[in-house]
């Protein structure tokens, strides 16, 4: 069901991206973002990868708990980069589970509190 | 990087710096040395925003705790609450710090990520602006990341104050801090309102974030951030195509124009800043003026060939050539 889902997705989005991809805001003013991108031009394939990895990461941050609306909010106020960032941080091992015993070595801590600190 | 949980902060924290002061503090405390000998110029000893707000995390939310510690403290009105929404993700019981620099920018600020070094950290704070860190309080192999808010420095006491967790005014040890927080690779943040820039920023660094910014802001909001960076960078030619963009976008032709003049001015190379200028001109009824203009970028070899080609036409069109 998702990849019937996908696909159709797909065959929506690319021609739409497409024909997104070249329609400037303003004939003869050279946009913000056209002026930023280190490489002048982006890649049509680019501009479609980009918007299929929004959707992917998305669908992750929904996997992980967020509604569908929330999730789609967090990706959009991202940049494309930031969209690649957290796509890699998300696959990230998950941080270790709790293991309270720390607190016998509290004694450490008050030595070096009173000789190092600074 | 990993997930931000914050749990049992205090057990795991006595573990690392017990640690730490077992091996000896040199190597764990490299810039903690460094501040010994070179204490950043221009900074006070001693500095405490006592005006901070303090929100205590419950159990796992200490992302945006912190979040909104530093961004009440920059005038948005929001709630944790409001933050868990955007960036806790509860399947990892923690927050990304991608989005923990995603989040500001939804409420009108500007996150940005501070350079990797204690100066910068004390630098910012005596400045007025807390900083949101990224620690990891855990013992090898065992990581637990938390996030708090430095809100001041003693140095001649040695202590740093924090907003953390359940604390509302952790003292640490320069020491003891500097082993938890570079473990995060010395990650911080501030947020900060679009017309008020970092003390440490610099152009390359701040530039992405304001760019970012833009995405979502309102117009109006995004032209006091350029507004503001050309005011401390004045020869930035993006920051002026930017800034004039949305200018011309409201149809401020004037404006815009004289914002980019100043700007070629600074830039007489720049392509995109002739080009968009020669399109200003030529809407304003200046054909000839903008001709003058284009024909240098068109003599400039670059990027944007095609669009200045285009520009050219439209304004050769326009005088009836």
């Amino acid at each position: 069901m998702q990849s019937t889902f996908m696909r159709t997705l797909c065959r929506i989005l690319i021609p739409a991206l497409l024909s997104l991809s070249f329609q400037s805001a303003h004939a003869g003013i050279i946009g913000t973002d056209n002026a930023a991108a280190v490489s002048t031009v982006q890649s049509d394939r680019a501009v479609v990868m980009d918007a299929l990895s929004r959707t992917d990461v998305s669908s992750q941050l929904q996997a992980l708990g967020l509604d569908p609306s929330v999730a789609r909010e967090r990706v959009n106020a991202m940049t494309d980069e930031e969209v690649h960032t957290l796509a890699s941080d998300i696959a990230a091992a998950p941080a270790g589970a709790n293991v309270g015993w720390g607190a016998i070595v509290l004694i450490g801590l008050l030595v070096w509190f009173f000789f190092y600190r600074r | 990087m990993s997930t931000v949980n914050c749990g049992r902060w205090f057990a795991r924290l006595a573990v690392t710096s017990f640690l730490a002061w077992l091996a000896g503090c040199a190597q764990f405390v490299p810039q903690t040395i460094d501040l010994r000998a070179d204490w950043p110029a221009g900074v006070p000893r001693a500095a405490e925003l006592a005006g901070v707000p303090y929100f205590p995390q419950t159990q796992f939310d200490c992302g945006p705790a912190a979040l909104a510690t530093i961004m009440q403290s920059a005038g948005a009105s929001i709630s944790v609450d409001q933050l868990v929404q955007e960036v806790y993700l509860p399947a990892r019981q923690g927050s990304l710090q991608v989005e923990m620099l995603v989040a500001p920018r939804r409420h009108g600020l500007v996150g940005w990520q501070l350079p990797r070094t204690y100066s910068g950290l004390l630098e910012e704070v005596a400045n007025g602006r807390p900083v949101l860190v990224l620690q990891n309080l855990g013992l090898w192999p065992i990581d637990q990341w938390h996030y708090a808010v430095v809100v001041g420095f003693d140095y001649e006491r040695g202590e740093l104050y924090l907003r953390s967790g359940t604390t509302q005014r952790l003292v640490l040890p320069f020491t003891i801090f500097e082993v938890t927080w570079r473990r995060s690779g010395y990650w911080a943040m501030v947020a900060s309102r679009p017309e008020s820039i970092p003390a440490t920023a610099s152009a390359t660094t701040y530039r992405p974030a304001l760019l970012a910014f833009g995405r979502v802001a309102a117009p109006a909001r995004t032209q006091a951030a350029w507004r503001a960076y050309l005011a401390r960078w004045p020869g930035d030619a993006l920051a002026s195509i930017a800034l004039s963009n949305l200018q011309y976008q409201e149809r401020a032709l004037g404006e815009a124009e004289a914002v980019l003049r100043s700007s070629y001015q600074r830039n007489p190379e720049s392509v995109e800043v002739l080009n968009n200028l020669s399109q200003i001109l030529s809407e304003l009824g200046r054909d000839e003026e903008a001709l003058e203009l284009i024909d240098r970028a068109m003599q400039l070899k670059g990027p944007f060939q095609n669009e200045v080609a285009a520009t050219r036409s439209g304004i050769r069109k326009r005088l009836g050539r």
